[in-house]
């Protein structure tokens, strides 16, 4: 048996038209790192806030470590939590918001002390010690939040978006330290999040959701190279996957300028004769123009003119109008362009992905 | 930035308002001068300018005082106003706060229903049920005793009203981290809401220690035995003996006003609030 | 887990239900009830039913007649007097550059003394060798009989209400005034306006809500007037400051004619709830005014 089960978990707030979470099916094992993303409205939160106890199940059974918990008090389920927006004590010192579980617990005073020691040293929350939560940065604040949370020795860790309150560079450095905490402590963990690179970046599997269904659980670079559907396809990765409306006859794809594209033996058997007019789907760095992949593919090259472009030093966005609509190709800084020049490029035929206009699912 | 001529308005204003304030408050300047001095002493200055300036200081200066504070019961009837005043701050707070609570953040039947009722019984003159309540207090034998006094003023619709504006602002996610802290509602709600609102609980309790300190109405029927008497009720019964001279009545008047003087000084910021938040809730 | 909300909501709400219950449900019910009736509190086995009767009876009490009116009359005082007393303050402290704390301290002063104590200090004020006739010598003016006489007793203790009431309604208008938007003396500024137009274009329109409910609730607590002629003429002399409340107190408990004063007290609500409601169709009414008007703007 996993550590957390969900077995077709579902919520329907009373007067609403749709369930907000619909058969949520899921196992966890123990010290796992989970993210749940999605967009806001997805049902990500919710899902949480019934695994803590704060929203009512109404539909399905949740266990957490064999024992059926639907009904069990938020404090009796074993779990600590980070709040997105801290929920510290506002009138208690840095100390007392980590130690008030303990004390309340009735663990003697110089076991909390040696608990609260711990965390602050290993959060390194040592200047802070007397300090009330609104004399804190975000950052301080959010490490007093994991500080509470990890001092009680919880089998399951929740977090909800900790990290979106915080600035940008704030937000990469406290995303290593989570890490780190969660495979110094081996607590089992789920993590919300919207953004994806967080749960990219963070998590051992992640669980995507829309409109409280899940979309996909897998491992990151499982949901990166193979998205079940258009949906997971578009929300993982940065920039978005390119999507072009196009039709397949036989071995090639008309797009919407008329740019055709011939498809090699190996994809056409995989999309075992399907046929007509679908959606192809392709990263932007899967987009190549060095000369080596240009010599490779030169049958199926491509021209357009940048209209726009990223600088970003490492690597470069080209935006450029094509198949009827703005692409947008992932490049080295050995490739720049400037805005007007015209450029060649190819499709990497085994990174293309074609998904159905209707279900959206992916054919291959 | 200011012109010359907004500088002159402003001195003037200032000028103005200042000799307004002066004789806005000739009464209060009169009544504590005067309580420094005996009869004869108040009615030689009532013609000049001494009638408004304290005696030179002498072997007889707090004479009213000491008079009022040895001679009559006026010390205990403080004494008595103060601990009925604490009394009914703490239970004000509590009873009051915890209702408050409810009905800002605890889901239970008919909750929405009850908030308007007591929105509407803000309404109600209190001196139309207040001979009501001498007939209840009556009628359960509590006439002249503490609790009877006490048990009809605790609640109050308009502090349940402002307590559950300021709880309901108060964020969800902390009591659900104090929750997962096993931390008990009302555990919760002594030592995390109230600690959190600690303007709203000052400006209550403040209102609470005015009410109860200058009550005239509600003590003068409950109480008769002059063991439990609070200070008004006891000013009353000293000013209407003939031997009570004129200096003395002032100084009762001043040592009943000193309190109240001393809690706005300190309280001034929560009593603004409170003064305003009964404006600002129809605007 | 919701049959534990709800019991842990109803466990919070009861004491102060309880308590609600006791002393304001129960006793508006009783008063209802007794308001038809001849209870008489010395001899409550004797009581009967006596439908509207009271209702007429205390409109033909000449006493209860005169009170309605002695109220009114504090009312026509002290209402206008207070209201735009405070506002005159309220503005003239928000303008003023100096000394501001000590203003706002000096006019709230008289609020937080007791009505007893105010009521108290003003005797002495009164009195026909007091401090007030002493000034007005200084004046030429002869001695006034103040309270001691049927002519002034009434006016005598609606000024000193409107003396010890003002700075309370003038701290309402201070915070109503700190509440406008800077920006708006700012445009009117750019546009040229005179002060004046500032005042009556922006000030007025701004603190209109404000000032119909300063003069509902001041209105309201003119109508309830007890204490201050209990306490300096006991309603006299000759009646000439009894007062509604005075009369529901004294019928109440000191003849303990409680259905007769349950029927005052009757009236007496009713004639305060209808001025609240017309005070809340009023503000409503401007707001929503004032929502057309910024619409407009907008257009």
């Amino acid at each position: 048996m996993s550590f957390i089960e969900f077995k077709h978990i579902g919520k329907k707030y009373a007067g609403a038209e749709h369930k907000s979470v619909d058969d949520f099916n899921l196992n966890i094992e123990e010290k796992e790192f989970i993210a749940f993303v999605g967009p806001s409205g997805c049902g990500k939160s919710t899902t949480l806030r019934m695994i803590a106890g704060f929203e009512e199940i109404t539909e399905g059974d949740l266990y957490i470590d064999g024992k059926r918990v639907n009904e069990t008090a938020p404090r009796d389920r074993g779990i600590a939590m980070v709040f997105q927006n801290y929920a510290l004590y506002p009138h208690m010192t840095v100390e007392k918001n980590i130690g008030y579980g303990l004390k309340n617990m009735k663990m003697p005073a110089d076991q909390i002390k040696k608990k609260v020691d711990w965390a602050i040293d290993i959060l390194g929350l040592q200047e802070f010690r007397y300090r009330k939560p609104k004399n804190l940065s975000g950052g301080q604040r959010q490490r007093v939040a994991l500080g509470r949370a990890i001092v009680k020795n919880q089998k399951v860790f929740l977090m909800d978006e900790p990290l979106s309150n915080l600035d940008a560079k704030l937000r990469v450095s406290m995303r290593t330290e989570i890490s780190k905490l969660h495979r110094e402590m081996g607590a089992t963990t789920i993590y919300v999040t919207h953004d994806q690179v967080e749960a990219m970046t963070m998590a051992d599997r992640i669980v995507i959701m829309k409109e409280g269904v899940i979309q996909q659980v897998g491992k990151p670079m499982e949901l990166y190279d193979h998205p079940v559907n258009k949906f997971v396809a578009g929300f993982i990765g940065s920039p978005q996957m390119n999507f072009f409306d196009v039709t397949l006859k036989g071995n090639e794809v008309t797009f919407e300028d008329g740019n055709k594209l011939m498809l090699p033996e190996a994809i056409l058997k995989k999309l075992n004769g399907k046929e007509g007019e679908m959606t192809l789907g392709i990263r932007g760095e899967d987009l190549k123009m060095d000369a080596q992949n240009l010599e490779l593919y030169k049958e199926n090259k491509m021209k357009a003119v940048i209209t726009d472009t990223e600088v970003m030093g490492n690597e470069n966005n080209l935006y450029f109008q094509f198949g009827g609509c703005q692409a947008v190709a992932r490049v080295s800084k050995y490739e720049i362009s400037q805005v007007g020049d015209e450029i060649e490029f190819v499709f990497m035929p085994s990174k293309i992905h074609f998904f159905d206009k209707e279900t959206e699912m992916n054919y291959l | 930035m200011l012109t010359k001529k907004q500088k002159t308005f402003n001195w003037i204003l200032a000028v103005v308002l200042l000799l307004l304030s002066v004789f806005f408050l000739f009464p209060v300047i009169w009544m504590l001068a005067n309580s420094f001095k005996p009869d004869a002493a108040i009615t030689a200055d009532m013609n000049s300018i001494a009638a408004f300036i304290p005696p030179a200081l002498n072997e007889n200066y707090f004479e009213n005082y000491i008079t009022i504070l040895t001679d009559t019961n006026f010390l205990r009837y403080m004494i008595n106003t103060l601990g009925y005043a604490a009394l009914l701050i703490v239970l004000g707070v509590i009873v009051n706060g915890l209702a408050g609570y409810a009905l800002a953040k605890i889901n239970f039947p008919f909750r929405d229903q009850w908030l308007l009722i007591i929105m509407m019984l803000l309404i109600v003159p209190t001196e139309t049920v207040i001979t009501i309540h001498f007939l209840i207090i009556a009628k359960a034998g509590l006439l002249n005793t503490v609790l009877g006094y006490v048990l009809p003023m605790i609640v109050n619709p308009f502090n349940i009203f402002l307590f559950r504006q300021v709880f309901v602002s108060l964020p969800d996610d902390v009591y659900e981290a104090a929750q997962l802290d096993f931390c008990s509602p009302v555990k919760y709600f002594f030592t995390m809401v109230l600690p959190m609102s600690k303007t709203v609980v000052a400006t209550v309790s403040v209102f609470t220690f005015l009410g109860v300190w200058n009550d005239y109405l509600w003590p003068s029927l409950v109480f008769t035995s002059s063991d439990l008497l609070t200070a008004q009720i006891g000013l009353n019964s000293i000013t209407s003996n003939d031997n009570t001279t004129m200096g003395q009545t002032l100084a009762v008047i001043t040592l009943i006003t000193i309190p109240v003087i001393i809690i706005y000084a300190l309280f001034s910021k929560q009593i603004v609030e409170g003064v305003t938040s009964t404006g600002s809730k129809e605007g | 887990m919701k049959k534990k909300e709800s019991i842990l909501g109803m466990a919070f709400f009861g004491p102060a239900l309880v308590l609600l219950t006791l002393f304001l449900f129960l006793p508006m019910v009783l008063t209802l009830v007794f308001s038809f009736t001849d209870y008489f509190a010395l001899n409550p086995d004797m009581t009967h039913f006596v439908g509207l009767e009271n209702y007429i009876n205390i409109f033909k009490d000449e006493l209860f007649v005169k009170s309605f009116f002695n109220t009114v009359k504090f009312v026509i005082i002290i209402v206008p007097c207070q209201c735009i007393g405070a506002l005159v303050l309220a503005l003239a402290i928000n303008k003023v550059t100096h000394c501001k704390k000590y203003f706002k301290v000096a006019f709230f002063i008289p609020v937080v003394m007791s009505l007893a104590v105010v009521s108290t200090l003003w005797m002495d004020i009164y009195s026909p060798e007091g401090i007030l006739n002493t000034l007005l010598a200084h004046f030429g003016i002869s001695a006034q009989p103040f309270i001691h006489s049927a002519k002034q007793a009434l006016p005598s203790i609606a000024v000193m209400s409107v003396w010890q009431g003002v700075g309370y309604q003038m701290i309402i208008f201070l915070g109503g005034l700190q509440n406008i938007n800077p920006a708006l003396y700012e445009a009117a500024e750019m546009d040229h306006a005179s002060a004046w137009q500032k005042f009556k274009d922006i000030t007025l329109p701004e603190l209109k809500p404000l000032c119909v409910f300063v003069f509902i609730t001041v209105t309201i607590g003119a109508f309830r007037m007890l204490v201050q002629p209990m306490v300096m003429t006991g309603g006299g002399p000759d009646h000439s400051t009894y007062t509604l409340v005075y009369d529901i107190y004294e019928t109440g408990t000191m003849n303990w004619e409680m259905g007769l004063a349950s029927t005052m007290a009757i009236v007496f609500t009713i004639f305060v709830v209808i001025l609240t409601i017309i005070q809340n169709v009023l503000t409503k009414g401007k707001e929503e005014k004032k929502h057309v008007n910024k619409k407009a703007k907008n257009i």
